[in-house]
């Protein structure tokens, strides 16, 4: 498929991220919902296509879409919900873009709102119930703690690495005002080596803290966003998304994520090389999906990713920016609306509004996202979106 | 802007015991609970194909028919991979520290287990491990492998 520049993203918002904050995924949504009105000037009225992420807070409830369209006061003509974890904002935007090519709608907001710290969690079901519970493995903790073990063995694993993108991420996350509040304060090297292990030899500064919080971004067409005198415009011009990567086999190799699938397709899409993206937002559950992320979409070889991390620097003014605003890690991951998080960071560079953490010549942004845990795998959902400017 | 909203009050942390599977919930598993019981191990086989998989599933994962069986597997694998849980999943609190694993059975599938009689400093990736069972409740017996 040609690269194409039909589809804008014109606006975005974000809540701070909060710990226990104690409001709704809906009250956090219209936050979001009103600093995009505000910042684009476009009425309300015009928004006719609601995307959503699936939640941990409010999943339970079935009609939760409808109900979040009937809290903002939006008759949406297109819905969308989104459950692919932390890959259903990017997600949400591909599915958008083809909606609104295919006439089903003109202007699309996709959101994802979770209080999860203060809400409750769904259960999964399925065969969590007879084959994992019963092993007491420590939910993502504990799968990441499988794949972080065989990475190990087959490729070696520099800790240094890890500290590295801990540090990068941490000091970016002070520079963010939006990022939660216990995890305003740096971190050494030496702080991420010697946190304590949650499931060997997954440490706990390797992880994310789950917290509330909600974000979101306004798309429709190139020619409608001139229409409604859009202020700003980037587009997305690569996506390449695959679930259960190689789940019909069950010998697979746990360390090969479906970004070596996803990657290679958003790229192609968006007629670039890793060597053309200016700076990268990928999702951080965990460090050492960074890692992998990096490789499988062939920012270097297999089992090369640590080296790649040490010999490239990843700040806001290096040659790579990587999760300009603390990731989830230093941020804090919104719950489900954890995917959202670095995704409205890339548009917030794109846009120039990222102040003193600017990227300069912020011409095109790769944004991943991954989802779910499944059976002694790699992870469930593997997505991959390329944003460039006009 | 409205006040927060107070988030609906969390039932108080209690201790739960350490969760029982629930046999035939989502998949018709009484075979491999029913083996279990006598101290076998089996896994599903497609019998068009010949290939084995883990967990149960209701088609086959190599063609999507039904034609599948349970056949009992020999209990030797290797360890693919491991992790020492210091944060316990829920009602596994007293079992800290505790290795769970990704054993990789000589049938050719992976099954995930806890292992027993081993510390954590002596497992390797690679090393050879055997079928034995935790006796979870008068009627369940649950697999979980040890060294060979």
């Amino acid at each position: 498929m040609a690269k194409r520049k039909d589809i804008a993203v014109i606006g975005y918002g974000e809540t701070k991220v909060t710990l226990k904050g104690g409001r709704s995924s809906y009250d956090l949504a219209g936050k979001v919902l009103e600093q995009i009105l505000n910042q684009t000037g476009i009425d309300k009225n015009k928004i006719d296509g609601l995307s959503i992420a699936e939640t941990m807070s409010e999943t339970s409830n079935p009609f939760w879409g409808v109900y979040m369209s009937e809290m903002l006061g939006l008759s949406p003509h297109w819905m969308q919900l989104n459950g692919l974890g932390g890959t259903s904002g990017i997600g949400g935007i591909a599915r958008a873009a083809a909606a609104i090519r295919d006439g089903l709608c003109e202007t699309v907001f996709v959101v994802a709102s979770d209080a999860q710290s203060s809400g409750r969690n769904p259960e999964q079901g399925a065969q969590r119930g007879e084959f994992q519970y019963p092993t007491g493995l420590r939910g993502p903790v504990g799968a990441f703690g499988l794949i972080t073990q065989r990475y190990r063995h087959q490729y070696g694993l520099d800790d240094r690495a890890l500290a590295k993108l801990a540090v990068t991420q941490r000091n970016h996350a002070l520079m963010n005002p939006n990022a939660v509040d216990k995890l305003q304060k740096p971190l050494t090297e030496a702080d991420y080596l010697n946190s304590k292990y949650v499931s060997e030899p997954l440490r706990m500064l390797d992880s994310v803290m789950v917290c509330d919080g909600a974000n979101g971004v306004l798309v429709t067409s190139t020619e409608n966003a001139k229409k409604l005198g859009a202020k700003k415009m980037i587009h997305p011009v690569g996506y390449g998304e695959i679930s259960n990567f190689k789940g019909a086999e069950p010998l697979a190799d746990i360390t090969i994520s479906g970004f070596s699938v996803a990657g290679p397709k958003a790229l192609k899409q968006a007629e670039m090389t890793p060597k053309d993206v200016r700076m990268i937002m990928p999702y951080d559950d965990f460090l050492i999906a960074l890692i992998i992320t990096l490789e499988d979409i062939g920012f270097c070889p297999k089992g090369k990713g640590c080296e790649f991390v040490m010999n490239t620097d990843l700040s806001y003014k290096g040659t790579l920016p990587l999760n300009t605003s603390g990731g989830q890690i230093s941020a804090g991951q919104p719950g489900l609306a954890g995917g959202g998080l670095n995704l409205v960071e890339g548009v917030r560079q794109m846009f120039g509004e990222a102040g003193a953490r600017q990227v300069s010549d912020p011409r095109n942004c790769m944004v991943t996202g991954i989802g779910v845990i499944p059976y002694g795998r790699n992870w469930g959902v593997s997505g991959v979106l390329v944003l460039e400017q006009s | 802007m409205s006040e927060p909203i107070k988030a609906p009050a969390k039932p108080e942390a209690k201790k739960i015991p350490r969760p029982l599977p629930r046999p035939n919930t989502y998949m018709n598993t009484q075979p491999f609970w029913d083996a279990a019981k006598n101290g076998k191990l089996v896994i599903q086989y497609c019998k068009d194909t010949g290939k084995p998989q883990f967990f149960p599933r209701p088609v086959s994962l190599a063609n999507g028919k039904r034609n599948l069986e349970w056949r009992e597997v020999s209990g030797k694998g290797t360890v693919y991979s491991y992790t020492n849980t210091f944060s316990a999943w829920p009602g596994h609190e007293d079992r800290v520290p505790y290795l769970v694993a990704l054993v990789e059975l000589a049938e050719g599938v992976r099954i995930l287990c806890n292992l027993l009689n081993v510390k954590a400093e002596d497992v390797k990736i690679g090393m050879p491990v055997k079928l034995c069972w935790e006796k979870l409740s008068d009627d369940i017996n649950y697999p979980a492998f040890e060294p060979a």
